[in-house]
């Protein structure tokens, strides 16, 4: 067992599968490409090109996208002359007057403030990536970045709305309205950056900028 | 030849997955700042308080009214089963199984595939382990839909307010179904799948 020794004294030099912990050799993954465990087929490392400058991309579009799709109403229902038109800040307080204030909080959070929070944490942190600018935070942005990302909903919002719509079509007429056009266009940024995201690549460039 | 990288002294950092040597357990990682841990600690013990707390939350889920939907003065409070039977009374068929998956059906599968996984590693199963690594990940992966009912209950009580003509409110109902949702996502992630592995390793570095 020489490679015991070996293992200990440069863990550097091997991949560990961090689902079922095989230790494998590190080798060089080529752009687009992604490598997955041999055991138990998780993906490890997902190489893409020009990942930091997409990201960034993709944030900036994203905090464009965000203001409309909350201020604009997504919804307008229309009956015998009545309508009303909802945001999703409405949806939080309509909640909170039924008197479910933990669930109110729920939706806030996974609704609004964890998809603001993802897009600001990701902007703030590829743009200092990108121009190689030394910033305070870099490391504690991204580890929130990686703990807030699966309770951001907005795709799961989306189904509900349109759940909705169908539950609306007897009672009244629905019409769509700037928010629900910008909150499509919200999910598809977030789920791209998720998508062009390279986590290895990020942790790397962290660790290079704070060892300055 | 497989090798456990905990067997050969290698432990990797939850957070960033920098490989560090077994030396530094329970040291802060020198990337990202967390504390480094050979596995996720108490994973079984915390994954199974969290389960119990999520299967306990269900019933009340299911049993407690979650939207009262009044129509012209009219309508009762109904409970997520009696909202998916109107939608079939009304003929929407597609849509109520929408509603009936991510409401009830997978808030019970992961509650089952969890229990596996927890027995696995308790019982020391070595057997499918491919299998049961795809179901750790469908668990994981599906849970948050199962938040679709609390954001259609909110979505209609915010737009459907025409005063006397029709309106909508959330019952309590929604809350201990909320609770469990969140309990199992916090479950699914407390759930350290290396655990499954660990036995199997042990049986091929012991024979291989």
């Amino acid at each position: 067992m020489t490679d015991r020794g070996l293992a200990s004294t440069q863990p550097g030099k091997f991949w560990v599968c961090p689902e079922c912990d095989l230790l494998m050799n590190r080798r060089a993954i080529p752009h687009q490409h992604e490598a997955h465990c041999p055991r138990c087929q998780s993906l490890i490392v997902s190489s893409k090109r020009h990942s930091i400058e997409w990201t960034l991309a993709l944030g900036i579009a994203g905090l464009i996208l965000f203001f409309p799709a909350n201020l604009f109403p997504i919804l307008t229902l229309t009956t015998l002359g009545l309508s009303q038109s909802e945001t999703i800040f409405m949806s939080v307080t309509a909640l909170y007057d039924s008197h479910l204030y933990a669930v109110s909080a729920l939706v806030l959070m996974s609704a609004i403030v964890v998809p603001l929070m993802k897009l600001l944490l990701m902007t703030y942190l590829s743009g200092c990536l990108l121009f190689h600018k030394p910033a305070p935070l870099l490391s504690w942005a991204m580890r929130s970045y990686q703990q807030l990302d699966s309770w951001g909903m907005l795709e799961i919002y989306m189904l509900g709305i349109l759940v909705s719509i169908v539950k609306l079509v007897d009672v009244a007429d629905v019409t769509p309205g700037i928010g629900l056009y910008s909150l499509t266009g919200l999910i598809i940024v977030t789920l791209l950056t998720s998508t062009q995201l390279d986590r290895h690549r990020f942790w790397r460039r962290i660790e290079q900028l704070e060892r300055r | 030849m497989q090798h456990s990288a905990l067997t050969r002294g290698i432990i990797i950092c939850h957070c960033c997955e920098k490989p560090a040597s077994i030396k530094q357990d329970g040291q802060t990682c020198p990337r990202c700042g967390t504390h480094i841990h050979r596995r996720k600690r108490h994973s079984i013990a915390y994954t199974w308080a969290l389960l119990l707390a999520s299967m306990i939350m269900l019933i009340p889920a299911n049993l407690l009214p979650i939207m009262t939907f009044k129509s012209l003065g009219k309508g009762d409070p109904a409970t997520i089963m009696q909202g998916v039977l109107q939608l079939l009374e009304h003929d929407m068929l597609g849509i109520a199984l929408v509603v009936l998956t991510a409401s009830i059906i997978i808030p019970v599968l992961k509650v089952v595939g969890l229990i596996i996984l927890l027995l696995t590693v308790q019982l020391g199963w070595t057997t499918n382990m491919r299998q049961k690594m795809l179901m750790y990940h469908f668990v994981e992966w599906i849970g948050r839909w199962s938040m679709l009912d609390i954001f259609v209950v909110a979505i209609l009580a915010a737009i459907v307010q025409l005063g006397s003509l029709a309106s909508v409110t959330g019952n309590t109902g929604a809350t201990a179904f909320a609770a469990a949702v969140i309990f199992t996502m916090l479950a699914a992630n407390c759930f350290d799948t290396r655990l499954i592995w660990d036995k199997h390793l042990e049986k091929l570095e012991v024979f291989p």
